[in-house]
């Protein structure tokens, strides 16, 4: 039931596999070309709008309802308007899925949404199927590529890349030893395999340990006794913040004087609140842009915190791109075949997106990660290093 | 190793209190109340509306008012526990097992998703945190909360042992583990007697809930959902229906945890600690104190 786990993605893959092989799946066949040539144009998400996750959902589903309000107001797309179809994924394989055949029925054109990478694995065969593009803006394990689906594109730096950044911080901040730790989700283990990798390729940093724990639980006295064995000097932990803030917590009281990284999905104001403001203090943490890292983004925000009443937050920004990106490739595709939209993602060159210019390297990933290192300062995340 | 065999017996402890009300629901009416982990999550919240609403504790008067929350939460949750036999389990009493056992999967969904609904999914961080100075003792870092922590699980055990060993109550518990019908015949009263396992059960998972809020510091709606499986196993191990084979299962199951993730990596810590439960079950699948023909509970 904690619905990251593989095993569950395993059961929602095949679960999927089952019905789009089943023959029968009359909603998994008809997609991408059903919504016909007039009226609006529909984009599709599947994000978490419940579970603990639904705080980031909202910020996704904002930054996506401003882009397609400026793009409307605009003109639209070929003359027609963009409409947002949001699914509630719920962070949740079997329930993604559900909302990704949803989506599909209701005659969505291209997927604008994709957080937990977990649960968006199981959409890729729903969406492909369906001959629809996804351009997916914050989910980035590699996994989701490793399929070489010519649907899936992601806009969101991957594992690979994430792992580079704290590879690259590591060695800078002169740290000799690090212990890597995942909670054996499809997201986290993907980063904590490739850092790994490149601390072996590289040879400077040791590996003093390497691994897991199980997500959900209180206690984790035993991982924090296997550091404490390793002693290094800096733990890298690629799980969510639920667990992140629990084992900073319980490493500070167990008298761990090392320094800690943790990985995007911890990045979220509780996970201060959960290892205690004291023990939080200090810890880095691998990011992508948020809206207060990017120079130049202060009208954006300004705008965004008119419009919704609150400031944006993670993934506000690739989600605006997102949809900016599906306007684009639509636009120049000429229209809404899966096929030909997928041709213009591929071709696009230099379009301007708060990461950069855009350009999808040949396995449909950003040239450039962007990532950069935060620090936890006064209980808040700020901007550390940005690595270029 | 001391820290290893502190950490088990630690988090041991909090499996034993779960794995009693296991323990005793299944000795007296056979059924397996899957929504036991998820009185334990209750227990949590309760205690967490509790202290929210007293507003700022004082550091020194943590301890004082953590036990008063203990103690109301566990009338709280021992209320739950009787209310939810009452409407899902007893009308099914005498019907097949299998119907049962899917209520009581009901019930912990039931509660799982009410809980996410009134206090919303995400976690909560609990207004109280148990802290203090932590010392050595032949290599182990112990810290005073766990002790604080460990005794009152230690005391509400004994507590338990002696309600059950030395009370007529406890006495009818016994009886009806043994012949539910020959004890009604005798003149006990089983709906009342059943209420009451429920009640101590659940007041016991309530209490640990609190525990773990107060010591760890953080909860949210499925935190029943791991130690619930978890506390189910240690029932199993110490031979479920007995409340001394609960308590030891659940420090065994600790202190197996402790060892695996020591000897073999985190990774296969559950690998480790399940394996040994299936060889352990196939060579003695009465687990550690059952046995077949003896009193329960």
């Amino acid at each position: 039931m904690k619905l990251r786990l593989p095993r569950a993605v395993a059961v929602g893959a095949v679960a999927v596999a089952m019905l789009a092989t089943s023959g029968c799946s009359g909603i998994l066949s008809g997609g991408g070309g059903k919504s016909a040539d007039s009226g609006p144009i529909k984009l599709a998400a599947v994000i978490p709008m419940s579970g603990s996750s639904a705080p980031t959902g909202v910020y996704m589903k904002n930054g996506m309802q401003m882009a397609v309000d400026e793009i409307n107001a605009k003109g639209g797309v070929l003359g027609r308007q963009l409409s947002l179809d949001l699914e509630d994924g719920a962070c949740d394989p079997t329930q993604a899925a559900a909302a990704a055949n949803k989506a599909v029925s209701n005659g969505a054109v291209v997927s604008v949404g994709g957080y937990c990478s977990g649960a968006t694995l199981p959409t890729l065969p729903i969406f492909a199927k369906a001959n629809i593009p996804m351009i997916i803006p914050a989910a980035n394990s590699q996994d989701l590529v490793n399929q070489k689906l010519p649907n899936v594109f992601m806009i969101n730096g991957t594992g690979t890349q994430q792992a580079a950044a704290a590879v690259k911080f590591m060695a800078k901040d002169g740290v000799k030893s690090v212990a890597l730790m995942d909670d054996n989700t499809s997201y986290s283990k993907d980063i904590a395999t490739e850092t790994k990798k490149d601390l072996q390729a590289d040879g400077t940093v040791k590996v003093a340990l390497a691994t897991s724990v199980t997500a959900g639980e209180s206690d984790y006295s035993s991982a924090v006794h296997d550091i404490m064995g390793a002693n290094p000097d800096m733990l890298y932990w690629t799980g969510y913040y639920q667990e992140g803030g629990l084992i900073i917590n319980q490493l500070k009281s167990a008298g761990y004087k090392g320094k800690i990284m943790v990985a995007d999905g911890s990045v979220d104001p509780s996970l201060v609140k959960i290892a205690g403001a004291a023990n939080a203090e200090g810890v880095f943490a691998t990011m992508t842009q948020t809206p207060d890292t990017i120079k130049g983004a202060e009208t954006w925000i300004s705008d965004y915190t008119k419009k919704f009443g609150t400031a944006p937050g993670p993934y506000s920004t690739q989600s605006y791109d997102a949809v900016r990106v599906a306007a684009e490739a639509i636009t120049q595709a000429k229209g809404t075949d899966g096929a030909a939209v997928n041709k213009s993602l591929e071709a696009i060159n230099g379009f301007k997106i708060f990461s950069g210019p855009l350009k999808f390297t040949p396995e449909h990933t950003l040239s450039s990660g962007g990532f950069q290192i935060l620090v936890i300062q006064g209980g808040k995340f700020v901007l550390k290093d940005a690595l270029s | 190793m001391t820290q290893l065999i502190w950490n088990g017996l630690f988090v041991g402890s909090f499996y034993a209190l779960i794995a009693l009300g296991y323990s005793m629901v299944y000795g007296i009416i056979k059924l397996l109340n899957f929504a036991h982990g998820d009185i334990y999550m209750l227990g949590a919240f309760v205690g967490f509306a509790m202290l929210s609403s007293v507003g700022v504790i004082p550091a020194s008067m943590s301890i004082t008012a953590l036990l008063i929350v203990l103690l109301l939460c566990m009338l709280v949750t021992g209320g739950i526990g009787v209310g939810i036999e009452y409407l899902a389990y007893r009308p099914l009493r005498n019907s097949p097992r299998l119907a049962v056992l899917i209520t009581a999967v009901g019930a912990s969904f039931t509660l799982e998703y009410g809980v996410s609904a009134v206090a919303g999914p995400n976690p909560k961080v609990f207004p109280v945190r148990l802290e203090g100075d932590s010392f050595t003792v032949l290599g182990a870092r112990i810290s005073v909360p766990q002790i604080v922590l460990m005794v009152i699980a230690v005391l509400l055990m004994v507590g338990l042992n002696s309600y059950i060993q030395r009370t007529s109550m406890g006495r009818a518990m016994r009886a009806i583990a043994l012949d539910t019908k020959g004890s009604l015949l005798m003149g006990i009263n089983v709906n009342k007697v059943i209420t009451w396992t429920f009640f101590i059960g659940s007041a016991l998972a309530g209490a640990a809930g609190v525990m773990a809020g107060a010591y760890y510091g953080k909860i949210d709606f499925l935190m029943g959902f791991i130690i619930g499986l978890k506390a189910f196993t240690a029932a199993v191990i110490g031979g479920i229906g007995n409340i001394k084979g609960a308590m030891l299962g659940g420090l065994l199951l600790g202190l197996l945890e402790a060892f695996g993730s020591q000897w073999l990596g985190g990774q296969w810590r559950d690998v480790f600690t399940f394996g040994v439960l299936i060889a352990f079950l196939t060579l003695k699948p009465t687990g550690l104190l059952g046995e077949r023909v003896t009193e329960r509970v």
